[in-house]
This record gives C-alpha cells, sequence and structure tokens, in this order.
C-alpha cells in the first residue's frame, strides 16, 4: 500500500526545514566552509608540506592535540548509539524524537575520529597499510576493525530508522528524487510489511550496537591502557572509565545538537524529552566521578613513583585548571543543575526577589569563588596545608567538592531560575568541554612524565593543530547542517485516519 | 643463532659522546640544529642521559649512554599495527622505512625512549654529505627511526666471512669508537664472548628491569 503525501495538506513540521531555508542558513554555511577550506589549505601548505615538525609535539610528547581529538571523538558517537539503542532496543518512545539526529551524531563523530586520526599520521599516504599489513597483535589494528564494524552499524541503524521518511521526501519533493532514491537505495516499499520488518531489524541492530559501542570505546582505552611504558595509562580502570566519559559526553550532545538544532531550524521536540535526557545523564555523571575519584586516591594513597609523578602533575601541576575544570566545571555543576532544579527552585522561592538576601547571595558566590581562585593558584585547599603527599589528594578532592557546592548553592540562591531547556543545555555544553578536558588530562601528562626522563618536556599545540581542529569541527557541523536539509531530523509524524491509538504517543512531541 | 647484546661498563664511561657522533655518522643520522633541540626533535640513536642526584655540595651526576634495549619482548614491536618494527631472527629489533605509517605508537610503547621520529625532512649539511654511508639507507620524512645494533656492520662481516663481536672483530660503530673501552657488543648465546660474561658479572643490571622487557643491552654499576 503506497501512501502519498497530498499537495492540500500542510507539509508536516518535520519537513520544514527541507523546504524552507533562511538567509542564515547559508551565511552558517558559508562560514562553516570558510573554516574547513582553511583548515584545508593549512593541512596541505603546512603539514603536508613540511612535516608533522609544523605540530608541537616532539620528544617524549609524541602525541597531541589530534590524538585527544580522536579519542574525544570515539566517545562522543557513542551517545548516538546509546540514545538510538534506548529508543529502538528499549523501546523507550520517549526519546524517538531525538533518535535521528542521535544517529546522525554517531556517524559524524566517527568519521570526524578517523579524520583526527589521519591527521596524525605522520605518512598519510600510507593509511591502506593498516590493512594491507595489518597486524592483529596491536590495539591499533583493533581499533581499525572496530571502528569499520560500528560505522556499518551505525549507517544501517540510521539507513532502516529514516528509510521511510526518505520514501516520503521522495513523494513530497519530486525535483530531488535522485537524491532520494540514492538514499533509499531504491528501496522504497513503504507497506506496513516492510515497516514491519525495517522495526525488526532496526531492534537487532540497536540490540547489537550495544556491545559494539561499549567494545569501541574500550579498545580506544586499551590503545593507551595497555601500554606499560606510560604511567597514569597503565590501569585495568581505563577501558570502564572511557564507556563512562563516553557514554556522559556522547549523550551530553546529543542534547546539546538537539537543543541547538530545535532552535535553529524551529524544531518541534517537547521540553520533556530533552529535560528527560538530561535526566539520564545526571543518573552517568556520577559514576564517571566516581571512577576518577577510585583512580585517584588509589595512585596517590600508594604513591608509587611513576604514576604519583602523573598524578601530581594533573592534580596540582600544569593540567591542574583542566582537572578541577572537569571536576567543578564539567561534573559539579552539570550535575547540579541536571539533578536538584526542584531543590533549587524552592530555596529561590524562599528567598524570593527580595534584594537584601539576594545581594548577600551574590557577595557569597564572589566569596567562594575568590577562595576557589586563591587556594588553586596556590596548589592548596583554602591556605590548610593538609597531611603529607599521600593523604593530600583526597582531602583536596572532598574540600573542593564541598566548595563548589556551596558555590553552586549560593550562586542559584543569587540569580533568577532560567528556561529548563537553558539549564540542561548549559549542563550538557559543560559536560561536553568537560570530558574534552578529561581526554586531555588523561592522554598529554602521562607522556610528559616518560620513565625515562628526558631534558625537554613541554606541548603546546601550535596554531596548525587549532586550524586543523577548527577545519575538523567546521566540516562536522557543516556536515550535519547540510543533511538537515535532506533527511527530517525528527521522525515525521504519522497523520493516517487508520492510525492505532497506541501510536497516538509517538507523535506528541512533534505537534 | 647469536643473540647480540651489549655491555655498557659505567665505570669506564668518560662521558664523551664520542659513541653519539660514531653512530650519526655511521647510520646517516641527521645533525638537526639547536633550534629543533630546543623543539625536543633531537635524533640521536646513542644518546647520553645525565642525571644529577643530589644537591651540592653532595651532588652526584651520572652519565647513562643509552642505545636501543633491543628487547627480548619489545613492547614497540608488539604494538605496532604494520609490521614495520620487528624482531629479527638475531634479536635485533630493526624498521621496515617503507611500511612506517608514522603513527608513533612504538615511540609511546617503548619505555625507554630510544626511538625517533622523522618531524620534518633529513637534512644533511654539506659537509655531513660528504661521508654518508651508502649501507645504510635514508629515511624519509615522517616515520620512525631507531638504533640497529650496525645491522649493516653485522651483515657485511657474515658476507666477507669475518666474525662479529670478539676484540679486533667488527663491532658497532659506538662499541668502536668508545674512547674507555666501556662499550662491548656481542653474541650472547656464546658463553666465551665478552658480552656473556660481563652480562653474568655482579655489577650487571639492565634499565628498568621490573617491566619484564627483557633488554639485550646490560650496564655493568659504577663500582
Amino acid at each position: 500500500m503506497e501512501r502519498s503525501w497530498r499537495a492540500d495538506k500542510p507539509l508536516p513540521s518535520a519537513l520544514s526545514p527541507l523546504a524552507r531555508t533562511t538567509p542564515v542558513y547559508f551565511l552558517v554555511v558559508v562560514a562553516l566552509a570558510a573554516v574547513v577550506a582553511w583548515g584545508v589549505f593549512v593541512y596541505v601548505s603546512q603539514q603536508l608540506s613540511t612535516g608533522l615538525g609544523v605540530t608541537g609535539m616532539n620528544t617524549p610528547s609524541y602525541w597531541g592535540l589530534y590524538i585527544t581529538n580522536f579519542v574525544f571523538f570515539i566517545g562522543l558517537s557513542a551517545g548516538g548509539i546509546i540514545v538510538a539503542a534506548l529508543v529502538h532496543a528499549a523501546g523507550i518512545e520517549r526519546f524517538k524524537p531525538v533518535a535521528r539526529i542521535a544517529e546522525l551524531l554517531a556517524i559524524s563523530c566517527l568519521i570526524m575520529a578517523t579524520l583526527f586520526i589521519t591527521l596524525d599520521l605522520g605518512r598519510p599516504d600510507r593509511f591502506i597499510n593498516l590493512i594491507r599489513y595489518g597486524r592483529i597483535l596491536s590495539p591499533l589494528v583493533w581499533d581499525v576493525i572496530i571502528v569499520s564494524v560500528y560505522l556499518i552499524i551505525s549507517m544501517s541503524l540510521g539507513y532502516f530508522s529514516s528509510r521511510a521518511d526518505l520514501v516520503r521526501c521522495l513523494q513530497t519533493f519530486p525535483r530531488r528524487r535522485g537524491l532520494y532514491l540514492l538514499l533509499t537505495l531504491g528501496y522504497t516499499d513503504v507497506s506496513p510489511q516492510a515497516l514491519e520488518r525495517d522495526r525488526r531489524i532496526l531492534r537487532a541492530l540497536a540490540i547489537v550496537a550495544i556491545p559494539a559501542a561499549v567494545l569501541l570505546h574500550s579498545i580506544t582505552a586499551w590503545i593507551l591502557g595497555l601500554t606499560k611504558a606510560q604511567a597514569g595509562w597503565h590501569t585495568a580502570l581505563l577501558a570502564p572509565l572511557f564507556v563512562t566519559s563516553a557514554i556522559v559526553s556522547g549523550m551530553a550532545l546529543v542534547i546539546l545538537v538537539t537543543l541547538l538544532s530545535q532552535r535553529f531550524f524551529r524544531l518541534n521536540i517537547e521540553e520533556h524529552v530533552t529535560v528527560g535526557l538530561g535526566k539520564v545523564l545526571a543518573l552517568i555523571i556520577p559514576v564517571l566521578a566516581y571512577l576518577l575519584f577510585t583512580e585517584m586516591l588509589t595512585v596517590s594513597y600508594a604513591a608509587e613513583s611513576a604514576n604519583f609523578a602523573v598524578i601530581k602533575e594533573v592534580t596540582l601541576g600544569r593540567y591542574a585548571p583542566l582537572y578541577w575544570g572537569l571536576v567543578v566545571g564539567g561534573l559539579g555543576i552539570p550535575l547540579f543543575l541536571l539533578a536538584v532544579p526542584q531543590v533549587l527552585a524552592r530555596a529561590r522561592a524562599s528567598v524570593g526577589s527580595r534584594p537584601v538576601p539576594r545581594a548577600l547571595a551574590g557577595a557569597g558566590v564572589a566569596a567562594v569563588l575568590a577562595v576557589l581562585v586563591f587556594s588553586a593558584s596556590r596548589g592548596t585547599t583554602l591556605g590548610l596545608n593538609v597531611g603529607g603527599d599521600t593523604t593530600e589528594f583526597p582531602i583536596r578532592f572532598g574540600v573542593g567538592a564541598g566548595l563548589v557546592l556551596l558555590l553552586l548553592i549560593v550562586a542559584a540562591l543569587a540569580y533568577p531560575r532560567p528556561e529548563a531547556t537553558v539549564e540542561v543545555g548549559l549542563a550538557a555544553a559543560l559536560v561536553v568541554a568537560g570530558v574534552f578536558a578529561e581526554r586531555n588530562i588523561i592522554v598529554l601528562p602521562s607522556l610528559m612524565q616518560p620513565l625515562i626522563r628526558e631534558p625537554h618536556v613541554s606541548y603546546m599545540p601550535t596554531w596548525v593543530e587549532w586550524s586543523l581542529m577548527a577545519g575538523v569541527y567546521a566540516l562536522g557541523v557543516l556536515a550535519f547542517v547540510l543533511v538537515a536539509k535532506a533527511i527530517p531530523l525528527v521522525e515525521v509524524e504519522e497523520e493516517e485516519p487508520t492510525q492505532a491509538p497506541g501510536d497516538e504517543r509517538l507523535g506528541r512531541g512533534l505537534r | 643463532m647469536p643473540k647480540w647484546g651489549m655491555v655498557i661498563d659505567l665505570d669506564r664511561c668518560t662521558a664523551c659522546q664520542a659513541c653519539t657522533v660514531a653512530c650519526m655518522a655511521e647510520n646517516n643520522v641527521p645533525f638537526v640544529g639547536q633550534e629543533r633541540v630546543e623543539e625536543g626533535r633531537l635524533m640521536q640513536w646513542q644518546r647520553l642521559l645525565t642525571e644529577v642526584e643530589g644537591e651540592y655540595p653532595q651532588a652526584i651526576t651520572r652519565f647513562i649512554p643509552r642505545p636501543c634495549m633491543h628487547c627480548e619482548d619489545a613492547p614497540c614491536v608488539k604494538v605496532c599495527p604494520v609490521g614495520a618494527t620487528y624482531t629479527n631472527e638475531e634479536g635485533v629489533v630493526l624498521m621496515h622505512y617503507g611500511r612506517c605509517i608514522g603513527c608513533r605508537y612504538c615511540m609511546v610503547a617503548c619505555p625507554y625512549g630510544v626511538r625517533t621520529f622523522n618531524w620534518y625532512k633529513p637534512e644533511f649539511n654539506e659537509v655531513h654529505r660528504t661521508y654518508l654511508n651508502p649501507d645504510v639507507p635514508l629515511r624519509p620524512r615522517g616515520v620512525v627511526e631507531k638504533c640497529t645494533f650496525c645491522i649493516q656492520r653485522i651483515e657485511r662481516a657474515k658476507q666477507e666471512g669475518k666474525k662479529v663481536g670478539s676484540e679486533g672483530d667488527v663491532v658497532t660503530a659506538c662499541t668502536q669508537t668508545c674512547t674507555g673501552g666501556a662499550i662491548r657488543f656481542g653474541d650472547l648465546e656464546d658463553p666465551e664472548s665478552d658480552v656473556s660474561r660481563l652480562s653474568k658479572s655482579q655489577r650487571a643490571f639492565r634499565l628498568l628491569e621490573d617491566l619484564g622487557t627483557n633488554p639485550k643491552v646490560y650496564y655493568l654499576k659504577e663500582g
């Protein structure tokens, strides 16, 4: 039974971004394309012609920003699959409106990760050697295999979950027939039997995708963690830590991109979808904090010299701003924003809009911030020198966390409550940034603390690395923005009169 | 089948760095210049490590010449994704420059930091070009390189029917040039060789022995 879209019917909201394009959109595309062009220019004129010498990498910082980003994007692609799996495998229909965005993110982040690893190669022209001479004992080859498998799974997920919509587009936009025939691979059967088969395949794919996602991030962790030469990496906790970071950052990215595309493309996604995802995120953030704390306590209590040197560099040395930024800004504040908005609302109500308590609360924020900045700059907590090196870190961690909590409560009282989506979006952005910091403090400091001391130890990315990073980021966003014009970002609402009552729930978010 | 190994007597080392220079000349390792060294892009296959222990007036400076350890269980060989680094039958860890993709995973995996990377295209000054060793291939930009125990000397000696390792025989460039006679090279499997005898000395130790990499370079403690 072929359904066709009748011309007299208004276009469903999910399809409207495909039909109408604003001038702002063109500006954004041009700006992104310019950044991509700059990246390509810098890559060809600098890195390809001179070599990796134009980066800041050196001995012993053999790896830098490219690998950090590779690990980061491998992680981000998890979120998409996890959310898609929640919808297709676990049948949580509530998150269905973000499933498409999640799948697109999984694919694009994976491709960006591959671009970053290619940028890192001294001989990108020999990339094919990974397949020609691939040694199965190398974790890097495991990664090549799992990335390929994962890419196929996520692309198939994307295909089967969007096929029905692509057929609808085919009927709605006859001028783009060629594009949609290509995207559907010519399979345009939308009979109930065919759709049912799609649903069954989706379910199976989503179930397979979960272990694949766990494996993908574990293997990426094992590239680092199986290396005994680098103190700080060689811990069995690395894989679980990576998987957790991946889920946390990936889900945050799905939330963030959903909120942004909702504004940008005027999509109809109800508030409870992203707020609900935020609640799930709030459940996983403490797991990540727990894993980070366990690792830090184990290393700092045992104080085995090589590992201890790394953790000192991370918590007190040149990476301290990133580490405490992660603990406070990437985990503490988002958790607070996501988990306890009701508590905050009640507290706010008690303070009300009276100027004196609000001013006091504002002063409190300033005071706690000042103490935090001061103690961070002095490398102490509250000016207290607590115990020897071994006990110092857990105590510092605890005192720091307490202070942050205090700061948050006071800050929350001082400022009026923003919209729920703004709160969730802010939390998601902070989590993504925090996990990026985390990737850096896992990859870089270990390299800078080699077991055999090196005379030259410093790494600062050069403008070339920043440019190429910007180029890849812009390419990812550009691809997403372009795809948004070809594929509806949310599933098109069913408006058939024969619609089963159960299906009504699905479409609710689209109204 | 011989197992090539090295013994470095730290008591005899004068820290003159002749080994480093001889190695660079023998193996066509470019002198990268001050600027590159400051960038952390020094290229030396045999490098002199300096370690200052304690503070003045109790300070002691230790010098350790550091070639590749040619580990029996080499972590670098284990992680290479394309088999561009491998251990040959005689226990020497070598590079296949034409296959290396420049991912630097081997450098990350090497606990001894002995590997160097061609961050730039190697450049040789006019003088250096006059004495480039035709037996050793020049490396392209973007690949990893490392100490080979002067494999070209070992192979040539085999072809010419010469002996390797004992007094007056063919040895590595660093061994040959060592002013204090601190570096010995030879067959660890041969019970009669200097290296196998010295490697069993009371003073013998290997770098980061706990890691279980089984280096074939032994050091003799300062007595």
